[in-house]
């Protein structure tokens, strides 16, 4: 691990990760994923990425002889934890059994390629990461939710007010909003989950 | 109330995420159905997460990290990061669309662990019908299996393994009733015979084919494919 910290370290300028202790502090990495879904933050996500990245590689070099397939395992199981951070919720379960899920889907989903030639995907499906109670509370489809949620809205930045409100009161994709504001699609996206993330803490344990 | 239930060997092969896609989505559409077994699966899911992952630092010299390290340190994980974070977009939150399928009249949404499988085409015989799900698992085959009110499987054995999760409905066979939920797990050395007075949808999977048992029903051998 410390070894594997030096290494980081070593050529990056721009995030540098602070020292995990080698056991697992589920605590503490859950704060780092909760900082990875509001911030964006980096440097956290270096820090995830130092602990798990060794551990991650040593189990999938167990289940893939090629090391680009654990190598691929790693990428796409941090790219997704990078992604999809906002979608944990430390009251449903602890930071490492989230991880542990992702790796485990990225896995079962690479496995049925090799074995089955199929290209479905499945995992998702079998193991949701996000149950349709947390899908349906993001509709807001509720008349007095809306108008509480719409006093709410005035209080976000105008960038962001704009997606929402395109998203949510005017049906429009996040493909549509991206042309009508000539902004790219990524960018659309951050805004619209981060202006979520606002209103969740705004409209707080009414929408729970 | 559901009686049947995966045993602790298949709850830990769905946790880790080795048991075929056929298999882990009959647990998946159990547990929907089974606190207990969701609770367990969760429990296990702790269990197996921290095990996994202090595994290294139980022993931290070991040739494991080692050989982790040789296999890493030609690739520069400073770049997989900086393409990781370079990508500005948050997944959104999945849409379902609920997929129905229609079954001796009846109509009926598919679980979400099966939703988006490829289904074949309907077979029909007598008061059963056959979709196949294409997994595409070789020797596995997994269906769903719609009686009819009134319509029973022929007394039937088979090498491998059975699996039957009833969906929706309920059966009867020589053992008992059987209600939605309930999982029911036969070995090559057991015969049974469901009949359904009220109709039922089942989803099931085998890995060799029946044979049929029983008298006259040995001539049936035929249809064995049919639910293979």
């Amino acid at each position: 691990m410390q070894v594997f910290n030096q290494a980081l370290q070593s050529d990056t300028e721009c995030f540098k990760p602070m020292t995990m202790p080698a056991q697992i502090d589920n605590t503490q990495l859950a704060q780092l994923l909760s900082n990875i879904a509001t911030k964006r933050d980096k440097q956290a996500f270096t820090t995830l990425f130092g602990f798990f990245a060794p551990k991650i590689v040593n189990i999938s070099r167990r289940k893939f002889s090629n090391p680009d397939q654990a190598n691929e395992v790693l990428q796409e199981t941090m790219s997704n934890v990078w992604r999809k951070a906002h979608f944990f919720d430390v009251n449903k379960g602890q930071a490492s059994t989230w991880v542990y899920t992702i790796m485990r889907n990225v896995t079962f989903d690479m496995l049925r390629k090799v074995q089955t030639n199929k290209e479905d995907n499945l995992s998702d499906d079998i193991w949701p990461m996000v149950d349709e109670s947390q899908a349906k509370t993001e509709v807001y489809d509720d008349h007095l939710a809306k108008n509480h949620i719409l006093a709410s809205l005035d209080t976000l930045p105008e960038n962001q007010k704009m997606v929402v409100k395109g998203f949510y009161f005017q049906d429009m994709s996040q493909e549509q909003l991206a042309e009508h504001l000539g902004l790219p699609l990524g960018t659309v996206k951050s805004r619209l989950r981060l202006a979520i993330e606002k209103l969740k803490v705004q409209l707080g344990e009414h929408h729970d | 109330m559901i009686k049947h239930h995966p045993t602790q060997d298949l709850l830990q092969g769905f946790v880790t995420g080795e048991l075929p896609a056929s298999l882990s989505a009959a647990i998946a559409m159990h547990n929907d159905m089974c606190p207990s077994c969701a609770k367990k699966t969760a429990q296990m899911m702790d269990a197996q997460a921290s095990q996994s992952f202090e595994e290294l630092d139980m022993h931290p010299d070991s040739v494991d990290e080692q050989s982790a390290m040789a296999v890493t340190s030609s690739f520069d994980f400073d770049d997989m990061i900086g393409a990781i974070v370079a990508d500005e977009a948050v997944a959104s939150i999945p849409i379902r669309q609920p997929k129905t399928v229609t079954m001796g009249d009846k109509d009926y949404v598919l679980p979400q662990a099966i939703e988006i499988v490829e289904l074949g085409s309907l077979s029909h015989l007598g008061k059963l019908t056959r979709a196949r799900l294409q997994l595409g698992e070789g020797k596995i085959h997994t269906s769903l299996l719609h009686i009819q009110p009134g319509g029973e499987v022929p007394e039937h054995t088979h090498k491998g393994y059975e699996l039957t999760l009833l969906l929706d409905g309920e059966f009867d066979d020589d053992e008992g009733h059987y209600v939605a939920g309930d999982f029911i797990m036969l070995d090559g050395t057991r015969t049974h015979q469901p009949r359904s007075e009220h109709g039922c949808l089942c989803f099931t999977v085998v890995n060799e084919p029946l044979k049929f048992t029983q008298g006259l029903n040995r001539l049936l051998n035929p249809i064995g494919p049919f639910i293979y």
